[in-house]
């Protein structure tokens, strides 16, 4: 029982938190318990009797699940109890906007109080649904097993499947679901992120594919990716590239689509020699933006029809979106080489949004972002009491801390691009008008490294790009990546601009040397986060996850996405 | 801090993992116990845990939980004899009056190996004080001479009641005891000689261990299968049983409300008993549901159900049947209390039908009932028949045709028996049907039509749940091989994370295209070997090292500075740590991990290389003229305290 208001009669502040009894919450079958927790404050679950999942991912029973700044769902199929109690609110930095606001009625939150709400266990909102569109989702999944029968049968590829809809329609939700219940059934989806606004097992600003074999983490988002040390939930391996814009629209799409190009080869190479993938196929969730009516949208959604020679569309929500892809794909053979052979064409779904989706209003989606970057080089960050105590048998507080090493970097030393696709300020901001004037003092380095460059620019230009890491993987996107000229990709000279501070680099796999077009195309390593820029020494001071030296390899600098970070040290 | 909040985090992971052993594992027994001995500070509280769950899982299972007591005390030994040896008199007397012979001989044998010392150890005090064995034998003994005292007259009733081919309604309940106690003396007179030292030092598990366990697990595994696969149908049911026990209690004389009920548990008892096919199950619980909305109005299907239908009742719950003779086999005026005490919380086999028929039964035998073996059927089992749910008429029949004494000679040998019953449509197939043959098709209006049968193939097709994330495994063998390994991925996760949160931790670099194409995701229920073999800090994940790694034999460089110190015990010279650009990490170039030591990689073939036995391999300093055991001994000593290098440098020769 949470009484409202309860919280109220206690003066806001570090002693905020009241350990309010556990609230038990019966859900029926076929109905979920939506429920909606702030950033700083913890909110703890239990599953007491029957079956519960969360986006698929079935709930152990009395495990207690700790979640935090969530917009989530659990589903029962059966009928569940859960037990719902208040973890300890734990502080925010002020850089995490605390509470998210999701317009509901918190208006008692305040930046240290972290926004507990009224629902039990401290939810900002909390109730139970009983319709929800889990038997269309859960159907979509059969069908695409039915598919994956049939394509094991005649030989082909499992059906590689497309998520379409506006922002805040659960595409995310639907493709964890599509996951979680391909796994549950020991297939092995490849689960690509072409959403450059949210990370999947990565930072914001990033594409990424990954196979997934084992569960999906329940407490947060999609899981970890690989730390030095265990991880309670086994960790997932992605392969991530950096497109440092929120919209893939940018540069009428070179650049995205540039990427996801890259992005495909590599999975249709992993799908080439996994079986297991192979007969899965490929799930791809996009960004909203893709769904909405804007020149060039569907240009881009074409192409990644064709690069992931997809099989079926499922668009979520959105009536005209569907019936424009209705129009556009329906009933069209798939790109892929065998499709022509075996009559492979593409089914283009409608599927309804469910009502649970809320809207994340800016602040909410800033906050996931920063804690996902936070979490990059941090680790989790839920305060959990009995983990510390008991490390052998706390499996579900499964809370890593990570250390960053700090170090400083000699400028001249670093080979860092940053994106120029023109906007009116572009050229301003391009150098720092404030460091402008010691561009005189440049070191000869760094010019003879710019001259190195254009000369490996020029030979690149000629022949077709061999990338690195990827031996002469033939490249679908030759024509766009052919001719450096056309990236709007530049190397950026010391000084360094102010903006660098509080920034991420993106340290790719590529060389030093390599050629713009391999820069872009490259396949990242990690982050580095810039804390603070001394040019006049020439030195930057960085946060990397992994200690040792910063990788000699190409940086990416990402200026305008996922943007200021402030806040992460100090 | 908060100390007890923490112990009931350890009870709670603590009763989680007991959940799991179903079977005699001696890994999974030994890892318990490790865990006990790892929390010696919650003794009391895990001692708490096992006392409950050792009283509360079902009869199959409580030979393996009594087991880890039983390598607890013997392993751990204090504070755990004080706190186990507490309550243990309840403890065992509960499991052993709900157990079979078989079971029981076990329990004997482990009791009689609690009044010697532990085996290998210096202390001559036994492992449970004499106090507390003595309590339980002998109360034992006089169960043992009570039950002599019946048997004649029980065998002699035995053979009156099969000569009449019909079935007594107050025995239809009670199908075990004659062959139960016919069975038990002969049992304990064999359980004296088993010879308890064969075990040798450290693993106390009775030598016949392994065929026991090859006996159980099929036996729990039918036990679950049907119980968790069945678990919504059953639920549903015993509300109905529920409900009308109810309408039972108001109006005890109404024949139409007690056949509903017993209807009800026939039913039930089919279900339990029988292996149905996911198809019939899913129509059983059509009918089911369809009964539910109207559960007082029972009165159309009441009118000709025959006693007969009984027998399966009484098959079904196996702690009801035990208790039976328990009654009987035990003083009652002692045990009475206890019995009572025990069929209440018997949770896992489904409680109220026990409580149901046990006032139910005195009902029954003043009740007129014809003791002919009537086919007429209940309806309600009648009409799932004729829809070809249950299997064709044969099968009920075989439960009312077979008498119960017959039943009951069948049930010590509990596989064959329950085996015997099983309808003949393979279970495997049926899953392939209901996975395989289901199709989908993937348009907008297929997309709308609910198939809560194809759910059952995520959920009720999965039975095996792992209690500590979830995952769901095939309740068949190669599932619960998988399972295994899958708990010990857990146990070796959590142990590394123990270890993990003493040094630092950091994010790794993601991996290039290629390593990405090529790496396959680290599994959580494959061989050990596999994951192990890339080491502690390793872990498998960033796959490619092993790839990348020098040719030549090297190690991450530990991080902890003691570690870092440590001389190669051959050659005594510090390890030097090098930056590998393709590790990404400090290495230790030419070392290799032997046990808990570094050496050099060369320093360690040089040695191996004059001992060329395999079996010598990992002791490479062990081909002295010493005594073996002494070596084994210190050699033990040595891997066990990584400090203690010196003694090692002194041995060879």
């Amino acid at each position: 029982m949470s009484l409202p208001g309860l919280d109220l009669t206690q003066p806001s502040g570090e002693k905020e938190f009241v350990p309010a009894p556990p609230t038990q919450i019966t859900v029926g079958k076929g109905s979920e318990w939506r429920f909606e927790v702030a950033f700083g404050t913890v909110v703890r679950v239990k599953l007491l009797t029957g079956t519960a999942e969360l986006f698929g991912t079935e709930l152990a029973p009395s495990q207690t699940y700790t979640f935090t700044g969530t917009k989530a769902a659990i589903y029962t199929w059966h009928g569940c109890m859960l037990e719902v109690s208040a973890g300890e609110s734990y502080a925010t930095p002020d850089s995490l906007a605390p509470g998210g606001g999701n317009g509901s009625s918190n208006s008692h939150e305040t930046p240290t109080t972290g926004g507990r709400g009224l629902g039990a266990g401290g939810c900002q909102s909390e109730y139970t649904a009983e319709e929800t569109p889990m038997v269309e989702y859960a159907n979509v999944h059969f069908a695409l097993e039915t598919l994956r029968r049939q394509a094991k049968a005649q030989g082909r590829d499992g059906p590689r499947v497309l998520l379409l809809g506006s922002e805040d329609a659960g595409k995310t939700s639907l493709a964890k679901i599509l996951t979680a219940y391909a796994t549950k059934v020991g297939r092995q989806p490849v689960v690509v992120n072409l959403d450059p606004t949210e990370g999947m097992l990565s930072v914001p600003g990033t594409l990424t594919a990954t196979a997934f074999r084992t569960m999906i983490d329940v407490e947060e988002g999609w899981g970890s990716s690989p730390m030095s040390g265990p991880s309670a939930v086994p960790v997932k391996v992605p392969l991530v590239y950096f497109y440092p814009m929120a919209s893939p629209l940018e540069a009428e799409g070179s650049v995205y689509k540039a990427i996801v190009s890259r992005l495909a080869v590599s999975v249709m190479g992993r799908m080439a020699e996994d079986e297991d993938v192979r007969e899965t196929g490929i799930i791809v969730d996009t960004p909203g933006i893709l769904s909405q009516s804007k020149a060039g949208n569907v240009d881009v959604i074409k192409h990644i029809v064709t690069e992931f020679a997809i099989t079926t569309i499922l668009v979520l929500g959105s009536e005209r979106l569907y019936s424009a892809m209705m129009k556009e794909f329906d009933n069209k053979p798939t790109a892929s080489a065998s499709a022509v052979a075996s009559d492979e064409r593409i089914s283009v779904i409608k599927l309804s949004k469910s009502g649970g989706c809320v809207d994340r209003d800016a602040a909410f989606r800033k906050a996931v972002r920063e804690s996902q970057i936070r979490t990059y080089f941090f680790g989790d960050q839920i305060p959990s009491a009995a983990s510390g105590a008991l490390p052998l048998l706390a499996a579900s507080s499964k809370n890593v801390t990570l250390s960053p090493h700090a170090q400083q970097l000699d400028l001249n030393a670093l080979s860092i691009y940053n994106y120029t696709i023109a906007t009116p300020e572009e050229d301003e901001d391009e150098y720092d008008p404030a460091s402008f004037g010691t561009e005189s003092f440049l070191p000869g380095g760094g010019n003879e490294a710019d001259s190195s460059q254009n000369q490996q620019k020029q030979e690149d230009s000629s022949a077709t790009s061999v990338l690195p890491g990827f031996g002469g993987a033939p490249s679908s996107a030759t024509a766009e990546t052919g001719s450096g000229a056309n990236v709007p990709l530049k190397k950026m000279l010391p000084p360094a601009p102010t903006g660098l501070a509080n920034s991420l680099l993106a340290i790719t796999h590529a060389p030093t040397t390599a050629s713009v077009a391999d820069v872009r195309d490259a396949s990242i390593m990690g982050f580095l986060y810039v804390a603070d820029v001394n040019n006049e020494r020439g030195k930057i001071q960085v946060l990397a996850p992994v200690g040792g030296r910063v990788p000699p390899r190409a940086l990416v600098w990402g200026k305008k996405w996922p943007g200021e970070v402030v806040g992460l040290v100090g | 801090m908060s100390s007890g909040l923490a112990s009931d985090e350890v009870a709670e992971d603590y009763k989680n993992s007991l959940e799991d052993l179903t079977t005699n594992d001696r890994f999974q027994i030994s890892n318990l116990t490790v865990i006990a001995k790892e929390n010696t500070e919650h003794a009391m509280a895990i001692s708490r845990v096992l006392e409950n769950h050792i009283r509360t899982t079902p009869p199959a299972q409580k030979l393996p939980a009594l087991y880890v007591v039983d390598s607890i005390v013997k392993n751990v030994g204090t504070p755990y004899t004080l706190f186990l040896g507490r309550n243990m008199y309840q403890t065992f007397m509960n499991a052993y009056t709900l157990v079979d012979s078989q079971t029981r001989r076990k329990l004997d044998e482990m009791l009689k190996t609690w009044k010697e010392p532990v085996p290998g150890s210096l202390d001559t005090r036994p492992v449970f004080p004499p106090e507390i064995t003595r309590s339980i034998e002998s109360a034992l003994i006089k169960a043992r001479t009570a039950a002599l005292q019946q048997q004649q007259a029980r065998s002699q009733q035995e053979i009156l009641t099969r000569g009449r081919n019909g079935t007594p309604p107050g025995w239809s309940n009670t199908p075990t005891p004659p062959q139960n106690l016919a069975r038990h003396p002969p049992a304990s007179s064999q359980t004296v000689p088993a010879p308890y030292q064969r075990n040798g030092a450290g693993h106390a598990y009775p030598p016949s261990g392994d065929t026991h366990a090859a006996r159980a697990a099929p036996t729990a595994q039918i036990h679950q299968r049907s119980e968790i696969d069945l678990s919504g149908l059953n639920r549903d049911i015993e509300s109905l049983i529920a409900a009308a026990r109810s309408d039972f209690a108001t109006n005890p004389l109404d024949p139409a409300v007690q056949q509903r009920l017993k209807a009800l548990l026939d039913l039930q008892g089919i279900l339990q008993r029988q292996e149905l096919t996911q198809e019939q199950l899913r129509l059983v619980r059509d009918q089911v549901s369809a009964l539910a909305p109207k559960p007082v109005i029972p009165v159309p299907q009441a009118q000709n159900i025959p006693a007969v239908s009984m027998p399966p009742v009484a098959a079904t719950p196996p702690a009801q049947t035990h208790s039976q003779p328990l009654q009987q086999l035990l003083n009652p005026g002692m045990l009475a209390g206890l019995i009572k005490a025990t069929a209440a919380r018997q949770q896992p086999t489904p409680p109220p039908q026990l409580a149901g028929i046990l006032p139910q039964i005195p009902i029954l035998n003043s009740t007129p009932q014809p003791a002919v073996p009537a086919t007429k059927e209940n309806p309600l089992i009648a009409a799932l028949r004729a829809q070809g749910l249950l299997p064709p008429a044969s099968a009920p029949p075989t439960a009312s045709t077979i008498p119960p004494p017959n039943i009951a000679s069948a049930f010590p040998l509990i596989v064959p028996g329950q085996v015997r019953y099983t309808p003949p449509v393979p279970t495997p197939q049926a899953q392939g049907n209901a996975e395989g043959q289901m199709d989908v098709q993937m348009n907008t209006m297929s997309m709308k039509i609910p198939r809560y049968t194809l759910v059952t193939t995520l959920y009720e097709m999965r039975t095996n749940r792992c209690g500590t994330c979830g995952r769901r495994f095939f309740a068949t063998e190669e599932g619960k091989e998988k399972k295994a390994r899958h708990l010990d991925w857990h146990f070796r996760t959590n142990q590394r994370m123990s270890d993990a949160a003493k040094r630092a931790q950091n994010r790794s670099w993601y991996v290039d295209e290629r390593d990405w194409i090529k790496s396959r995701e680290a599994g959580d229920d494959q061989n050990p070997a596999d994951t192990e073999a890339s080491g502690d800090t390793a872990d498998g994940h960033d796959g490619n090292v092993a790839k990348k790694g020098p040719s030549k034999p090297w190690i991450r460089a530990p991080n902890d500075a003691t570690l870092r110190n440590t001389p190669c015990p051959i050659c005594q010279e510090k390890f030097e740590s090098t930056w590998s650009e393709d590790v990404q990490d400090w290495i230790w170039q030419d070392a290799t991990n032997v046990g808990s030591r570094v050496y050099h990689a060369s320093c360690y073939a040089e040695v191996t290389k004059e001992g060329p036995t395999p079996a010598n391999r990992g002791v490479p300093l062990a081909r002295t003229g010493t005594p073996d055991s002494v070596l084994g001994k210190r050699k033990a000593e040595v891997t066990n305290s990584p400090s203690s290098n010196v003694r090692i440098k002194t041995e060879p020769i």
